[in-house]
């Protein structure tokens, strides 16, 4: 082959910086705009928290009244959950999944920016709202019937329908994108079997969204209809039904929850294998695990229903239950992985152990809500509040920011500072668990959920005040966090291509890569072909005698590559 | 730690490019993302045939058009199907003819089916016009005008569609190795078809 | 190690103390054990998986400048089959548990001591007698009472004229919820037996609008006779005999003034006998008075509202008298004989 060095026409490549990336449609940009994105959203949405939190620290309404209150919790869950946690997940997936498969893009880049920029302009609709009279504030569930035009007048709520349709339009092209890209863009040598577990996590999660997603438009569309035109379906003076709304948005809403903690789960089982030094335990036995969370996730929505007297209890609590089972297997090999290992303590590593034991406690309590007779008890109560904390913030966040910290570098080219980021984490992690973990005690004890007040009489002011506490220790730690991250754009260590000693092949190519990813790929055998890499099989090096073996092995193999 | 370090190559290249080209065998990718946005179709249509069951369960008293209102025109819609099905039929000929690089007989059969669904929007909107109830109308109005309408939404996105193909057919883009618009086209036009089938089926026939 | 176990600690401290109220109905007795036996599973497998992170944390960390690589273990399948059995174990101990007592949470009397139909509506409630013809109302400054026997099986019809509400008595461990299914629609059934006599606040947990708080009530258990009695003085339209009504001469007058400050220093008051605080509140807090040391507690009163306080009879001495939720509210209340 005959080689030429192409010059660059230097005036026909320039372009403003800012015109290229809204115009981009290369995934690696994408990403980091859907993270950026998710980031403004998680500080809008977590300002709102602390407005409920500091309206709950005493009895009495202090600061806001009633409605100002239910607009904060209302677009405190919409946003966190549909502008935070998923976006940011699917921003660190639109990043890493094709390099980890080692292809130069996704499958579709264009409908990949078409599906991003629908996220900031749903948003702002919902958003928007604040605008015009109030926002949505019938919870981020919004039953029926008082989303109906009778008892929510405000255009708020049809915002909130409006914003919603674009962000779930915005996901399921997101989802066939990431379907597409797993089945049809591998690199040869990538089999099924030997992808990445956070690209397992993500196809698992991308069949949930493309599945379900659509079933909540129709819910949604239905809402807006029983608002604007006239239509009755969940109208149950002429025939329609309210608990209708509950089926549509549950039947999306569960599997929306493992949409929403899979990928983080995908996220951990990358970084614990990596500091651990060791391989992540049963592999298969992870990714069938995955997949039975996906499929019982089908026949569990009911469980949100068991005060209303309209479902079969025994069968949805024993499905419910049973997603213990593939959710147990994780936890077990999760656990083994981190046996007899070599842990190296970073950050990535503290939030992803941080991950490992905050999502116990909200597996636990959530198997304590499949028990019909302690749901009644507990149901809309603190209680709940606080298993879905463990779950979404204790886990989906956590993993969220162990991503952020692992591969930060990749992205950047720096690293963030161990030292702010261990601050951060801690703060974090103590903040969290003060602010949610008494809320199980307020549940058992009665308080409700999305109550603006309650009674001094009721015992309820201590632990109210110690979870408000807890609120403002997370808001804190996030400014450790926003330091650390300006701070390494400005002056950070240079991570170099693999900073971890990664497994995947993300760590095969330059920080941050270049456009079309990969120079050139190392041969691909296993799920850890940068380990094999460096290490052969790895059946290691219990001797020094045999590590200096694999030293040297290890310079062959460099010196063939180069 | 160590760093790996790689430099470019251009073996590496080459290999880059083939994990493109992997894509290639198979189905190509773009007809996969069109089955996949098909599967989230069916889920979408999955929760409308929901709430029209549910309605039909719950609702107290006879099922049907608010009293005194026409009854529903079941030759009308019977007609209507049958002109879908058969726009189902042109549309695979012509996916057949641009298979055999017919790109002439493939202009004809998308002009035929393009023809044939506009009837068929034609005839729905003729439908609405006279049925005398609207979607404010009881919970059976509510969900018989959501359900033919989404259904009418997307046989004008599918229009639109085939418009599309058969202005680049007009253009001569299409052969019997590179269509794979046509083939994009046709699935989506397939897949109205068979909602429509199961909409006349639960609305019209299920009575 | 302590910064990983502090936290922790303070995990374990709190979980001593996780357990729902003490129940007063029967049912509330079943639910209350079985959580017992769910919240010891539960803590079975916290201490198991949490104490082994901290141990793996611990024992396994790697020391600086070790480089060889640990075993390389990829799966066994013995133990992911043992580990797939435990909670396959758990998981049906649990639904069979669950299954029993929901059978007995579920179970309906054929001849219920008494059947109130309980309606809820934007922000409110409605109890109806319906066999003994009373209806109780209520308002969010003074909620509805329920009066109901003890020691017989209550059945209450929930239904909505709205929204979705929820009925719900922390101190009963059950709750249901009120939906409106339209005028023929099902209504939801809910049964209890009340085993001590007492009052139990409830109030709404489905959230439903703008004052979803204030939709409080109160359920008073008494005896049968009581409970009769009560009945007929609400058919009768006088009011209830064991709510307020007592004499107790003229009231002293106490009001909250702007940021948080009593109008007065002292108080004075009769010993051996009832006596009435009016109390206004002035400021924009609400306020309530309880006085320090003794169990009296009154109720809450919002911002431009007043209550009469009917105060138990007192010793004579000196006492201290407070806003229970502005603690650093506080004025001196001299008992005389």
């Amino acid at each position: 082959m005959a080689t030429t060095t192409l010059e660059p026409r230097a005036s026909a490549y320039r372009r403003s910086w800012v015109l290229d990336w809204l115009t981009t449609v290369d995934h690696k940009k994408i990403g980091v705009l859907y993270i950026v994105n998710s980031f403004m959203f998680f500080f809008a949405a977590g300002i709102l928290a602390l407005v409920i939190r500091s309206e709950l620290a005493v009895p009495g309404l202090q600061f806001v009244d009633e409605s100002t209150y239910n607009q904060a919790f209302t677009m405190h869950g919409t946003i966190m959950l549909f502008l935070f946690i998923i976006p940011a997940l699917s921003g660190f997936a639109n990043y890493i999944v094709p390099l980890m498969l080692g292809a130069p893009d996704m499958a579709f880049p264009r409908i990949n920016a078409l599906s991003f920029w629908l996220l900031p302009l749903g948003g702002g609709l919902i958003f928007s709202g604040y605008l015009f009279g109030g926002a949505a504030a019938e919870g981020w569930t919004g039953y029926a019937p008082l989303t109906s035009s009778r008892y929510s007048e405000g255009v708020g709520t049809d915002l909130w329908i409006i914003g919603l349709t674009l962000v779930g339009m915005a996901s399921i092209l997101g989802a066939v994108n990431f379907i597409a890209t797993i089945f049809k863009m591998r690199a040869p040598g990538m089999t099924l079997f030997r992808m990445p577990i956070f690209v397992w996590t993500v196809l698992v999660t991308a069949m949930l969204i493309l599945l379900a997603t659509p079933v909540f438009a129709a819910g949604l569309i239905a809402l807006f209809i029983d608002r604007n035109y006239g239509g009755s379906f969940f109208d149950p003076s002429v025939g329609g039904n309210p608990i209708l709304w509950q089926h549509i948005f549950w039947f999306f809403g569960h599997p929306e929850v493992y949409i929403v903690i899979l990928p983080a789960m995908g996220v951990v089982s990358e970084i614990l294998p990596v500091f651990s030094r060791k391989p992540l335990f049963g592999y298969k036995a992870f990714v069938f695990a995955t997949i039975a969370i996906g499929l019982l996730s089908w026949s569990v929505w009911a469980h949100h229903m068991f005060t209303t007297g309209s479902v079969f209890l025994p069968f949805f609590s024993f499905m419910t239950a049973l997603i213990a089972i593939p959710t147990g297997i994780k936890m077990f090999n999760w656990l083994a992985t981190l046996w007899r290992g070599k842990l190296m303590l970073t950050t990535p590593m503290l939030f992803a152990l941080g991950f490992i034991s905050m999502f116990l406690i909200g597996g636990i309590s959530g198997v304590m809500l499949a028990s019909p007779p302690i749901d009644f008890h507990l149901q809309d109560t603190y209680f709940v509040v606080a298993h879905l904390h463990y779950v979404f913030f204790g886990g989906s966040v956590f993993g969220v920011f162990a991503a952020t910290y692992y591969w930060f570098p990749k992205m950047t080219g720096r690293k963030l500072n161990e030292r702010l980021g261990k601050v951060h984490f801690w703060i974090h992690f103590i903040g969290f668990n003060l602010a949610f973990f008494p809320m199980h005690q307020l549940g058992l004890s009665g308080m409700p959920r999305r109550v603006a007040d309650y009674s001094p009489d009721a015992g309820w002011t201590i632990l109210n005040f110690a979870s408000t506490v807890g609120a403002f220790m997370v808001a804190v730690s996030i400014i450790p966090f926003l330091i650390n991250v300006v701070a390494t754009f400005i002056n950070g260590e240079p991570a170099g291509n693999d900073p971890w000693e990664g497994n995947t092949l993300e760590w095969a190519t330059t920080s941050p890569p270049p456009p079309h990813n990969f120079d050139t790929l190392p041969p691909i055998h296993s799920e850890r072909p940068l380990f094999f890499l460096t290490h052969g099989h790895g059946h290691a090096a219990a001797r020094p005698e045999d590590l200096e073996e694999h030293q040297s092995d290890d310079v062959e193999r460099r010196d063939g590559l180069v | 730690m160590s760093a790996r370090t790689m430099q470019a190559q251009p073996a590496g290249e080459r290999q880059a490019e083939a994990a493109i080209a992997h894509g290639g065998s198979g189905m190509p990718t773009a007809l996969v993302g069109m089955l996949l946005f098909i599967a989230s179709e069916v889920m979408f249509f999955a929760g409308l045939f929901a709430t029209y069951f549910n309605a039909r369960a719950t609702s107290p008293g006879e099922w049907g058009p608010p009293a005194g209102a026409h009854e529903l025109d079941l030759p009308l819609a019977a007609v209507l199907t049958a002109i879908l099905v058969a726009s189902s039929f042109t549309m695979q000929f012509g996916v057949w003819a641009i298979r055999r690089g017919d790109i002439g007989k493939l202009k004809l059969w998308t002009a035929m089916t393009l023809g044939l669904g506009v009837l068929f929007l034609t005839g729905q909107l003729y439908d609405y016009s006279v049925l005398g109830f609207g979607i404010g109308d009881g919970v059976f109005g509510t969900v018989f005008y959501t359900l033919t309408g989404f259904h009418g939404a997307h046989v004008f996105g599918g229009a639109v569609g085939l418009t599309i193909v058969l202005a680049r057919a007009l253009r001569g883009q299409f052969s019997a190795r590179n269509h794979v618009a046509v083939e994009a086209v046709s699935m989506y036009w397939h897949f109205v078809d068979v909602v429509w089938i199961g909409v006349f089926s639960i609305i019209y026939l299920l009575r | 190690m302590l910064r990983i176990g502090a936290p922790l600690l303070f995990i374990g401290l709190l979980a001593g103390c996780m357990l729902p109220p003490e129940p007063k109905t029967e049912v509330g007795r079943d639910v209350f054990n079985l959580y017992l036996v769910v919240l010891a599973l539960a803590l079975i497998v916290f201490v198991a998986v949490e104490g082994f992170i901290l141990y793996a944390v611990v024992r396994y960390r790697r020391k600086p400048g070790d480089d060889i690589l640990p075993q390389q273990l990829h799966g066994n399948n013995t133990v992911e089959i043992i580990w797939t059995v435990i909670p396959t174990v758990i998981v049906f101990i649990l639904f069979g548990v669950s299954m029993i007592t929901l059978g007995e949470v579920e179970a309906r009397s054929d001849n219920p001591g008494v059947t109130i139909e309980v309606e809820g509506f934007q922000w409110q409630w409605v109890f109806r007698y319906e066999e003994e013809g009373a209806t109780i109302t209520g308002s969010a400054a003074e909620p509805p009472v329920m009066a109901v026997p003890v020691g017989e099986p209550v059945r209450l019809v929930l239904s909505s004229i709205d929204v979705n509400h929820a009925f719900f008595v922390p101190q009963f461990l059950i709750k249901r919820d009120l939906i409106n299914l339209g005028e023929n629609g099902r209504k939801n059934e809910l049964e209890f037996t009340i085993t001590e006599t007492g009052t139990y606040a409830g109030q709404c947990a489905e959230f439903c609008g703008d004052f979803h708080a204030d939709m409080t009530f109160v359920v008073d258990a008494m005896s049968r006779a009581d409970y009769d009695a009560y009945i007929a003085a609400i058919v009768a339209g006088e009011p209830p005999p064991s709510t307020g009504g007592e004499d107790c001469g003229t009231p002293i007058q106490v009001a909250a003034v702007a940021s948080l400050q009593f109008d007065t220093d002292a108080i004075e008051a009769p010993a051996g006998e009832d006596f009435c605080i009016e109390f206004t509140n002035n400021d924009t807090a609400p306020h309530d008075i309880g006085i320090i040391d003794t169990e009296i507690n009154g109720d809450d009163v919002a911002p431009g509202e007043s209550i009469a306080y009917v105060m138990p009879a007192m010793e004579a001495g000196d006492y201290t008298f407070y806003c229970t939720i502005h603690p650093t509210m506080t004025g001196d209340l001299t008992v005389t004989e």
